[in-house]
């Protein structure tokens, strides 16, 4: 067995996993954050996609070993108790959520993204959703969506820095 | 998967002690993009996974006096930021943008996608055309090669039991060569190179010098395309001349018709490709812009 | 009496009707309820809705990644289903030895064709076992399935039973398989399993009318759904015997009722939960592994979740039918459409599945919005030994209209006229008949073309 502890959304959490595990399986199986889905397990559809240590990866081509001392949040991780992650709200609102599985993995994607640009051009986005495939949305709505969660954090991180000046 | 085992290696002497220990029975775990992808459809499996990811040792950029090393855990999206590649060899940071998405970019290594050797790799072309070597780190110590000796076919490297890769280097002498890279497949992102291709040389008085054409996904292992580089030594650079050259490098190659594109439309892409590659470079050659442009 | 009395004791005539109604027959609506002339909608008519933004209800949970697709439901003491895959195209399965399976720790059943009671079903004809029993039909027929206490064990499992094929000839090609001398997929019945025609006026006329002829012929290739959720299901056989599956299948009474076929069970007995779908687009439309996940948990006591895998996807559950169109047309100099003459093969795979529907709309539709008095479409859908076509968005339709505005296009190019012109020629207008004769209002073709043209800057091509 794998000794395996992670902080996931910020809490510390262990598991002793077969050595196969991937984080995927030990996100949905063993720690029961299934929001992470499984879409294909070779890293070409996205729908597992989590954020490892601030970067944007396929849960479903890392083993669990490979996660252990690591930093991995969760679609689960987003929202708050008062609200939700401009992104999710964001994708909310433009109806880029149709069957809603790609979702998580569009998100995180997206918000991995957000995290280190935060005035992408389309082009970017573009790059940063290649991961992400979605067969309802057509990816329009998505595209709309991360802009607008970019202007809200944009705005919050302006008025941040003004209410810390004041 | 099936079960294995699991190891994480505290360094390069305990990773190459484990994967002498366990021979075939042992894999390398670097980014494991390729890896866990093989083994979720692989009749066989390993008895042993050997993780290496944590090993810091493997992860730098630098200039050295021998030349500019790649560590061979140095992943795709940490070659698209190196300040030092994107200013030295564009080229690169434009192969690994080719590769996979994101997500792909972010765990897979240099070093495991050349040692993975498939022959569509896209890190490959660009490293062959800038003559690159490589070090291998073994039981008996530490050995170097050029980069051409560690392809043996598709997913077949010269690797010994216990061996493992441990750096990438481009020889001081072609620190700065203007060189271009070119990837065609079916999709822009997520898709594998019908054909890619890569070319660097200098000008010298506005010839050809030390022209280097690599094609990839068109032979067994990524293949240099010497008879179009002897055409172009020394030769006036024109447009003609580069179409030229791509014409003899198809001729170089030996593509195989499957269900992505014919062996007939693969050479045709060779003609292309190369002429680009070309012309890039040559435009990098000659004006003072850093502007990558992906 | 005042009119106040009236409809009072009519109310109460109808509520002592309904207490006497035996509760078996359906309510009947009053005829009042439906208007004589019946509602034309005209699409012309702006609805407030058009253009404005509306969050669907369910994004909350999907955003939250809180949504429980079936993958994400575990039930207490669940197993997890695989299911072999033939992998060889066209078959009779000699022998089949479950024992090593059986063997392995961890299996808790496995279940073959010959145990399903009656191994057969089918929105049309019920050509499609649950699984093989003697014949495999296409390399994904499934020919035994395995509950184990983790996926892992089942998957090994899979590799424990061993199974004898007897190969037979196959047959790939649809319009190979519509000669004589073909090898017949569903011996002794013919590979054509459905024709459709649709005849209007006099097409040899027609032509003859013609002051040009154009022919061409279109292929379209097999596409799978790909919805990012695989087909999944869960089946729960409790002790009473009554059966809960939990599928991701879009038409529940039909899946009732061939659950209810295929295991001899009353519907009574079967309860099927529709689960939030991670997309269908047609392709979760039918049953597939439910009745062999049913009995692995009859068999067990606990229930059985089955997901397919990536691969299974693309071999083992229903695609888009490819088609082989080949188009005739009769024009005048102008570019009139005056005689149409189409053959459409489909590739129907190795089971009928949907391909009764697909090929009456593929068939209904195939000579395009256009005012045509004589056509004549003559559609074959034909057995292969290949995955199973089915319903797909369209169903029928992208692949024809792939076909007739190619052909468009060609007649364009021959005649020297502009792409636009000749379809403003020739396309329906209000009231225009189909060439089944159905009479068609809200027609704007034509409008929309104009539009759509001057919005992306058309330029005349003649």
């Amino acid at each position: 067995m794998t000794d395996v502890t992670l902080t996931v959304n910020g809490q510390t959490r262990s598991a002793s996993v077969p050595p196969e595990t991937t984080l995927l399986v030990l996100l949905r199986e063993h720690l029961n954050l299934t929001g992470a889905k499984l879409g294909c397990d070779v890293g070409d559809c996205g729908a597992c996609t989590v954020i490892v240590d601030g970067m944007a990866v396929n849960s479903c081509l890392m083993l669990a070993g490979q996660a252990n001392g690591r930093n991995v949040t969760t679609i689960e991780g987003l929202a708050t108790r008062d609200r939700l992650h401009p992104v999710q709200k964001a994708f909310e609102d433009t109806g880029a959520l149709q069957c809603g599985f790609c979702g998580p993995g569009a998100i995180m994607a997206s918000k991995a993204l957000l995290d280190d640009n935060p005035n992408p051009s389309v082009k970017e986005i573009r790059d940063a959703l290649s991961g992400s495939l979605c067969r309802c949305t057509g990816y329009t709505k998505m595209i709309d969506a991360v802009q607008e969660a970019a202007s809200v954090l944009r705005n919050e991180a302006t008025k941040q820095l003004t209410d810390a000046r004041t | 998967m099936k079960a294995f085992g699991y190891v994480a290696a505290k360094d390069v002497t305990d990773a190459v002690a484990l994967l002498a220990e366990h021979g075939t029975g042992a894999k390398v775990l670097a980014g494991g993009t390729d890896l866990l992808a093989d083994l979720k459809f692989a009749p066989h499996h390993p008895d042993i996974i050997v993780d290496i990811s944590r090993l810091e040792d493997l992860k730098d950029i630098e200039v050295a006096d021998d030349g500019l090393h790649i560590g061979a855990l140095v992943t795709h999206s940490e070659i698209m930021r190196s300040p030092v590649i994107r200013d030295m060899f564009p080229a690169l940071v434009e192969a690994a943008y080719t590769i996979g998405a994101v997500q792909t970019r972010n765990l897979g290594t240099l070093g495991g996608n050349l040692v993975t050797c498939v022959p569509s790799m896209d890190s490959g072309p660009t490293l062959i055309a800038l003559e690159a070597e490589v070090v291998i780190a073994g039981p008996g110590g530490e050995r170097r090669i050029q980069l051409g000796e560690l392809f043996a076919g598709p997913r077949k490297t010269s690797l010994k039991t216990g061996e493992l890769l441990t750096d990438i280097i481009i020889p001081k002498a072609n620190l700065n060569k203007p060189a271009a890279f070119e990837k065609f497949g079916l999709r822009k992102g997520q898709a594998l190179a019908l054909v890619n291709a890569a070319a660097a040389f200098f000008v010298d008085n506005g010839n050809f010098k030390a022209p280097r054409i690599a094609l990839g996904a068109v032979a067994p292992i990524v293949i240099r395309a010497p008879e179009a580089e002897a055409y172009l030594e020394g030769r006036k650079i024109t447009k003609d001349a580069m179409a030229e050259a791509g014409r003899i490098a198809a001729t170089e190659a030996e593509p195989i018709s499957d269900f992505r594109a014919s062996a007939d439309y693969r050479r045709d892409l060779i003609t292309v490709l190369v002429k680009r590659c070309l012309a890039n470079s040559h435009t990098r050659a000659t004006t003072k812009a850093k502007e990558l442009v992906l | 009496m005042d009119d106040k009395t009236e409809v009072l004791e009519r109310e109460q005539l109808d509520i002592e009707i309904l207490r006497d109604v035996n509760l078996r027959l359906p309510a009947v609506a009053p005829r009042e309820a439906f208007p004589a002339v019946p509602l034309t909608v005209d699409a012309r008519l702006q609805t407030r809705a058009v253009g404005q933004r509306a969050t669907r209800p369910d994004c909350r949970m999907h955003g939250l990644g809180q949504t429980k697709y079936i993958d994400d439901i575990k039930l207490p003491g669940m197993l997890y289903a695989r299911i072999k895959r033939a992998g060889i195209s066209s078959a009779r399965i000699k022998r089949i030895d479950t024992s090593g399976a059986e063997a392995m720790p961890g299996v808790m059943a496995v279940v073959i064709g010959k145990e399903i009671p009656v191994n057969s079903f089918g929105p049309t004809f019920q050509d499609q076992p649950v699984l093989a029993a003697d014949r495999v039909f296409h390399a994904g027929d499934g020919v035994a399935a395995v509950a184990a206490v983790t996926e892992q064990i089942a998957n090994e499992a899979l590799e424990r039973i061993v199974v004898e094929y007897e190969p037979l000839p196959a047959v790939f090609d649809p319009v190979e398989a519509m000669r004589d001398d073909a090898p017949k997929v569903h011996a002794p019945n013919s590979n054509i399993y459905a024709t459709k025609v649709v005849r209007k006026g006099d097409v040899e006329k027609g032509f003859a009318e013609s002051d040009h002829i154009f022919e061409g012929r279109f292929s379209t290739q097999m596409i799978e759904h790909v919805s990012l959720e695989p087909h999944a299901a869960i089946a729960d056989w409790d002790a009473t015997g009554r059966l809960t599956i939990y599928a991701t299948i879009g038409r529940i009474t039909l899946a009732r009722a061939d659950m209810a076929r295929t295991l001899k069970l009353p519907m009574s007995r079967i309860r099927l939960i529709g689960t939030t779908v991670g997309g269908n687009f047609g392709g979760k439309n039918e049953i597939s592994q439910e009745p062999a996940l049913a009995l692995l948990s009859k068999k067990t006591g606990r229930p059985v979740k089955g997901v397919f895998t990536r691969s299974e996807e693309f071999t083992s559950s229903t695609t888009r039918h490819p088609i082989i169109m080949d188009y005739k047309s009769g024009v005048t100099k102008e570019g009139r459409i005056v005689a149409r003459q189409i053959r459409l093969v489909l590739d129907g795979g190795a089971y009928c599945s949907w391909s009764a529907t697909t090929l009456g709309k593929a068939c209904i539709l195939s000579p395009g919005p256009y005012k045509i008095d004589n056509v004549l479409t003559e559609a074959f859908v034909v057995y292969t030994n290949k995955t199973m076509t089915g319903a797909m968005r369209g169903f029928g339709a992208p692949q024809v209209c792939f076909a007739y505005e190619s052909h468009m296009d060609d007649i364009a190019k021959g005649l020297g006229k502009d792409q636009l012109e000749i379809r403003l020629l020739n396309a329906f207008d209000e009231g225009s008949s189909s060439p089944t004769g159905q009479v068609l209002h809200s027609v704007v073709v034509k409008e929309t073309l104009n539009k759509a043209a001057a919005r992306f800057g058309w330029e005349s091509q003649s």
